[in-house]
């Protein structure tokens, strides 16, 4: 079979991103009441849409790190992770900016004592994974979709 | 079946809404939509002063605030000292007493901490959160 060291590393990456999507939202889901104080010291949203967030995030993350282990709406699950990771990233980098001291709750009170370089380095490699696996979807449709050389 | 990406897209997000809403539910007696602390722990200035000699009152400002001013009576007890006052702070209190704690303003989250502190590690029970924080308090009785 062709490429099969590439669709190993491949379905490596896909596990290891949907398992830290998965065990944070695991996390956060068992304490939202926690998640929605965290998202509160962003000082950037109503305190009523951070509640509805804290409800919803951990789910959507549990959602899509499952959907990219079952392969079942992949493209999907690797767009809202990767919005949701820029988001994140943005949010952090304001906070900062903004000179807010605060703890992101990304992996519920595990995270808490993680420094920004920490919060940052964590983002950006969980986005670069993403950027890769997306490259590797969109060439993987590209090169099903093209006629098969006869030979 | 093949799904285009945004119908991909739309049914995880539907489908993340039905377990958020079941917990939404469930943990509507454990939060307030309404504000970060929930009404139960809340104490407006009013009632606090009807309490009268019952209450014991907590500065949760930084110490240069507390120094400006404050409630009269009140204990300062902030995070960035709180192994230095929080014996000052037991030494005024005792059992049966309410405990009353302000921070600058409504929005502010230094009340909501220290109050859970108390809580959590003091195991102190009664302790309330002054609605409006050290403006509103003013407000009355300036």
């Amino acid at each position: 079979m062709r490429f099969s060291l590439g669709n190993f590393l491949w379905r490596i990456l896909d596990l290891i991103i949907a398992a830290i999507f998965i065990y944070a939202g695991v996390l956060k889901a068992l304490d939202p009441v926690q998640l929605a104080h965290d998202i509160d010291h962003y000082k950037t949203l109503p305190w009523a849409v951070g509640v509805g967030l804290a409800f919803y995030l951990p789910w959507l993350e549990i959602f899509c790190g499952l959907a990219l282990i079952f392969r079942l709406f992949y493209r999907g699950a690797l767009s809202i992770l990767t919005l949701l990771v820029v988001v994140f990233l943005g949010a952090t980098i304001a906070a900062k900016v903004r000179g807010l001291d605060i703890t992101c709750g990304c992996f519920g009170h595990a995270s808490q004592n993680w420094s920004f370089p920490t919060h940052l380095a964590l983002d950006l490699g969980i986005l670069a994974t993403l950027a890769v696996l997306c490259y590797c979807s969109v060439a993987r449709a590209r090169a099903s979709a093209s006629p098969m050389p006869t030979s | 079946m093949k799904f285009s990406l945004p119908r991909q897209v739309l049914i995880l997000a539907a489908l993340s809404l039905v377990p958020g809403v079941g917990q939404a539910i469930y943990f509507r007696d454990k939060i307030s939509w309404q504000s970060p602390i929930p009404p139960s722990e809340m104490v407006s200035a009013d009632q606090a002063r009807e309490w009268g000699d019952t209450t014991v009152w907590i500065d949760a400002r930084p110490d240069d605030e507390f120094a400006r001013d404050h409630v009269p009576g009140a204990v300062s007890l902030n995070e960035d000292r709180w192994n230095e006052l929080l014996p000052q702070f037991l030494a005024v209190w005792s059992p049966g007493k309410k405990v009353v704690v302000y921070c600058s303003a409504q929005s502010c989250d230094l009340a909501r901490e220290v109050a859970e502190r108390l809580r959590k590690e003091a195991q102190l029970p009664d302790v309330f959160v002054l609605e409006g924080g050290w403006e509103a308090w003013v407000k009355k009785n300036r």
